[in-house]
């Protein structure tokens, strides 16, 4: 489903979650959705998932607009820490519900899903563990398969293997039922490998929608003697320096052509990719 | 828009489950004042009072649980109100004939040891057997308990403390529905208070009056929850 959000504005009172952010997602694809805390992530997909009205612009979803439209919100979930979706007596109470609620559940699919993160089916709810809940947040998520599925922080309180299993899941299941991912993680290093577009916001305003490789092809380490260094990142955009005695590796942002490639070549400088969590901290203004 | 069969089946098999339990509490407290004293009044209709606080508690439910949770799986506001409200609608009156076979089942056990079924409280009913008055009594009794805790969920879940302005116009509305059946709203503890209007006792007042006040509850609801929206994470 291509999305489409166009000056759109949230305000909780005095607070303003979202400040006139404009952006187009196209359909069948992968997005990471990435922010600090407090940048305006959930605000955002909860207005894309009708969960509340904005307070003002648009968020259209093929062209139309979302809140309490039936036709959309149907092909619309989105799972987040809150729980709403599952948190109503047993397991099998919440895939009762969203079995009867989700047109193309796969119940199936849930079944085998509860099996790998390992959920008892009789297991009251709001008994379980954070983990457990978040996992059955994903199984619900997963196997609703709607054409927009997004995943707002689901990993809370997942340990690491749940994370991975989450993951492969996820990659899975998409390549098996193409549709639209949006993914908000703080676990940007985690997630990033099945990034295929990224969106970084910032106190409710886009900072960069790019190509997940693009991305990173702008981010690369400079490293080598401090005068060659600081001589060769002149009047380039340095996102910031770490020394090592006599060595300091720089990390630039911006494209590097082969002409400047082989010039660091020719100083001795070597260059290497900056990951991606390096490239969002420094994208949303440094440690705060 | 589709016929809420899941909403409404859970909640009549949680309603089912309960009623069995009242129905085996309520014979072992009238076993227990047979044996060590003088059985001579209803014990169900002093048990069946519980059924209106749970009438409450499945009318804040429907917006405090059911509401998220339908939303969260792509309903919107207006379609899920207008299954909170067949769902309310089916389930009053579901209730009533759990009630009324209560009062029937005790009037069997009541009949084979030889005891009077006497009712302690006004009702629109002389005797506990004359089904359809107490399905009438109950149904309008109930889906206003019901209605009122609607409103109060609604106000609670959107307004927070502010929902404590709804209160009054839930109390309200379980007034306007008592008098109605000719009863008065009774607290516990507070039994010296009791809330009631003087209304003229007919078939046409009580079923209008019992009618509105549902219809009253259901329409104040939908006004506060018609864009709600869903509660995020206290930060």
């Amino acid at each position: 489903m291509r999305i489409d959000v166009r000056d759109l504005v949230l305000r909780y009172g005095e607070t303003t979650a979202l400040d006139g952010l404009t952006f187009t997602l196209e359909s069948g694809k992968i997005y990471g959705l990435l922010g600090r805390n407090g940048s305006g992530k959930s605000s955002l997909t909860s207005v894309l998932a009708a969960f509340r009205r904005q307070t003002s612009g648009e968020a259209l979803v093929d062209g139309r607009p979302v809140f309490e439209n039936a036709d959309l919100t149907r092909r619309i979930g989105l799972v987040r820490d809150e729980g709403e979706a599952i948190t109503i007596g047993t397991v099998e109470d919440a895939l009762y519900f969203a079995e009867g609620l989700r047109p193309n559940w796969d119940a199936g699919y849930a079944r085998s899903l509860l099996e790998t993160f390992g959920i008892p089916p009789k297991a009251n709810v709001k008994a379980m563990s954070k983990g457990q809940r978040s996992a059955l947040g994903v199984v619900v998520g997963l196997a609703s398969r709607t054409p927009l599925t997004m995943f707002d922080e689901a990993h809370l309180g997942m340990d690491v293997p749940s994370r991975q299993a989450f993951h492969d899941a996820l990659l899975a299941d998409y390549m098996a039922h193409p549709r639209t991912f949006v993914l908000a993680s703080h676990l940007i290093e985690e997630a990033a490998p099945l990034f295929e577009e990224v969106l970084i916001i910032d106190r409710g305003r886009l900072v960069v929608q790019e190509d997940a490789g693009t991305l990173l092809s702008r981010g690369v380490s400079v490293t080598g003697p401090v005068a060659r260094v600081d001589a060769f990142t002149a009047g380039l955009t340095v996102l910031g320096a770490r020394d090592l005695g006599p060595t300091r590796s720089a990390m630039v942002y911006g494209d590097l052509d082969d002409t400047r490639r082989r010039e660091a070549a020719e100083a001795g400088l070597e260059l290497g990719p900056v990951a991606m969590q390096e490239l969002f901290v420094h994208l949303t203004g440094g440690p705060r | 828009m589709r016929f809420p069969s899941r909403l409404l089946a859970a909640n009549m098999v949680f309603a089912l489950l309960l009623w069995g339990l009242l129905l085996v509490g309520v014979a072992l407290v009238a076993a227990g004042v047979a044996v060590f004293g003088t059985l001579t009044e209803s014990t169900w209709e002093k048990g069946v009072q519980l059924a209106r606080w749970y009438a409450l508690f499945v009318g804040v439910a429907l917006v405090r649980e059911y509401l998220p949770m339908y939303v969260a799986h792509g309903m919107t506001r207006r379609q899920f109100g207008a299954q909170a409200a067949v769902t309310a609608t089916l389930f009053a009156p579901f209730l009533a004939v759990l009630v009324a076979v209560g009062y029937l089942l005790e009037a069997g056990a009541y009949g084979l040891a030889g005891l009077s079924q006497t009712l302690d409280r006004a009702h629109m009913f002389a005797e506990p057997t004359h089904v359809p008055l107490v399905l009438a009594e109950y149904m309008i009794e109930l889906a206003a308990w019901l209605v009122a805790g609607s409103v109060i969920g609604a106000a609670f879940y959107r307004w927070d403390g502010g929902g404590l302005l709804a209160v009054p116009v839930g109390v309200g509305l379980v007034v306007l529905a008592e008098s109605a059946i000719g009863t008065e709203l009774r607290l516990p503890f507070v039994s010296r208070l009791a809330l009631g209007l003087d209304v003229p006792q007919s078939p046409a007042v009580t079923a209008g009056l019992g009618l509105a006040a549902f219809l009253f509850g259901l329409a104040l609801t939908w006004l506060v929850i018609r864009d709600v929206p869903l509660r995020n994470r206290p930060a």
